[in-house]
């Protein structure tokens, strides 16, 4: 079922987040601990400067988006990119959100990405080679899909997690440093566990809490690809674009890593096998799921 | 002590489980209206074409008189149709007089070449389609509704606040076929 899918989905997605907060605590009391800060001032201290460091990332914009995939509005006068603005304004009316700014990306390849914080401020861009390669019900599986990342925010929880995780390497590479400087001042006997464990602490933080960011992103793309066959209750839509995807992707693949993450599919993976290091799970799993609902 | 608190908390309790039924039948009575004013907004937009599209067509298909009269007329019950039922049946009906007006096109080459004619025929189909899912979202909107006012507590009130279980939309059975015109 459609609505099961959606809701371990969920639930898994609030998982991670747990698990990031209490990395971040981590490491703030960790570094606490070894410039020999009592708890409650690490907190203090720590806390506003690591919601400082996401907010900066947060104000990373649409804009920029857009500039690095070199995207343009939709062109009315062109009956392809009409009919695609049209598309996305259905979906909008099947999730009952503001309509999307339509965006389009001269590439041959098939691909299309949404961006935006709100709803309000939403974009959603496909490539031209998805306009000419993929058939009506093709194209409205993958504008659901965008349609679902829009409704369930999740470029919001993307830009928020991936500050977290910088604000942990952030405090990791810190504590690293102090540690190895030795800038301590709880010397006792029973210091040398503690410190060894600090260490392999500092190095281990920023890695899970990478990992955990990539297990989310993987959870947030069948998310979507669930609640977007909600939307057009034709999951078979979406798993045939998936395929033409799939048979498409390029061999040498060009544009921009910033926006690598956002596509419907990641055009620098081919990876048949689930890697833990993958933004996106595999084409084939993303497929085989779409078919069974 | 541990009376006094545990007192509060079934105070709390007595008082909270209401209000956050009561908000959440509002709520979702609001999203079935606002569910039914997208609806209400193509169908208008729906029969503002219809006249363009007769004049459009109107000098191709002089010996398609009865093609065209049907699209007036069922374009007509539209605009005479009140209920939201009656809405959907006469629009079921339109895109049946629609579909054969745009099949009988297909013999005049000319007319299909027509920049004006092939922009209507887009954003036709474009209101169907938006209608069509509208009415999905009617229809999960009055569902969510429906299961909200008959489950306990919700179910009592909805008695004090007199809510009524709503209707889904239901397009007539022989039009039940009737595919999104897809491009």
């Amino acid at each position: 079922m459609i609505e099961e899918h959606i809701r371990r989905n969920r639930r898994a997605t609030v998982v991670v987040c747990l698990l990031m907060l209490v990395l971040l605590f981590g490491v703030i009391f960790a570094l606490g601990f070894v410039l020999g800060f009592p708890p409650y001032l690490s907190l203090v201290v720590g806390l506003p400067l690591s919601l400082l460091y996401v907010l900066a990332t947060y104000s990373f914009s649409v804009q920029s988006v857009l500039r690095a995939a070199q995207a343009r509005p939709a062109n009315p006068r062109n009956r392809q990119e009409k009919l695609f603005m049209y598309k996305v304004e259905e979906m909008a009316v099947a999730a009952g959100l503001p309509v999307p700014h339509a965006y389009v990306q001269d590439s041959s390849d098939i691909n299309a990405f949404a961006t935006g914080k709100k709803p309000e401020e939403a974009v959603i861009c496909a490539t031209t080679g998805a306009l000419e390669k993929l058939d009506g019900e093709e194209l409205e599986g993958v504008i659901g899909h965008e349609m679902s990342h829009i409704a369930n925010r999740d470029v919001l929880l993307a830009t928020v997690t991936v500050g977290v995780v910088g604000a942990i390497a952030l405090i990791s590479e810190i504590l690293l440093r102090s540690l190895l400087w030795g800038s301590g001042r709880q010397r006792g006997k029973s210091a040398g566990v503690l410190v060894v464990g600090a260490i392999f602490f500092a190095i281990l933080a920023p890695l899970f809490s990478r990992l955990v960011y990539l297990f989310m992103s993987r959870r947030r793309e069948y998310l979507a690809d669930a609640n977007g066959a909600l939307f057009t209750r034709n999951p078979e839509g979406l798993a045939s674009a998936l395929e033409k995807i799939r048979a498409d992707l390029p061999d040498d693949p060009r544009g921009s890593q910033t926006v690598a993450p956002l596509y419907i599919a990641n055009p620098f993976r081919r990876a048949r096998r689930q890697s833990i290091w993958s933004t996106h799970p595999p084409l084939e799993e993303r497929i085989r799921r779409l078919r069974s609902m | 002590m541990l009376g006094i608190i545990l007192t509060g908390l079934v105070i709390l309790l007595v008082i909270a489980i209401p209000i956050y039924y009561y908000n959440k039948i509002i709520r979702y009575e609001n999203r079935i209206d606002n569910a039914w004013s997208q609806i209400d907004v193509q169908l208008k937009r729906r029969a503002d074409l219809i006249p363009n599209l007769v004049e459009s067509v109107k000098g191709y298909m002089k010996h398609e008189r009865e093609v065209l009269e049907n699209v007036t007329r069922a374009r007509a019950s539209l605009l005479q149709a009140e209920t939201p039922q009656e809405n959907i049946r006469a629009d079921h009906q339109l895109t049946g007089a629609l579909k054969t007006l745009f099949a009988v096109a297909e013999n005049y080459p000319s007319l299909k070449a027509n920049d004006n004619f092939l922009q209507l025929q887009d954003e036709l189909s474009h209101t169907e389609n938006k209608i069509s899912y509208a009415r999905q979202r009617y229809n999960d909107s009055v569902l969510a509704f429906n299961n909200a006012i008959e489950t306990f507590p919700g179910r009592t009130m909805a008695g004090l606040m007199g809510k009524q279980e709503r209707d889904m939309l239901q397009i007539p059975e022989e039009a039940r076929e009737a595919p999104r015109i897809s491009f």
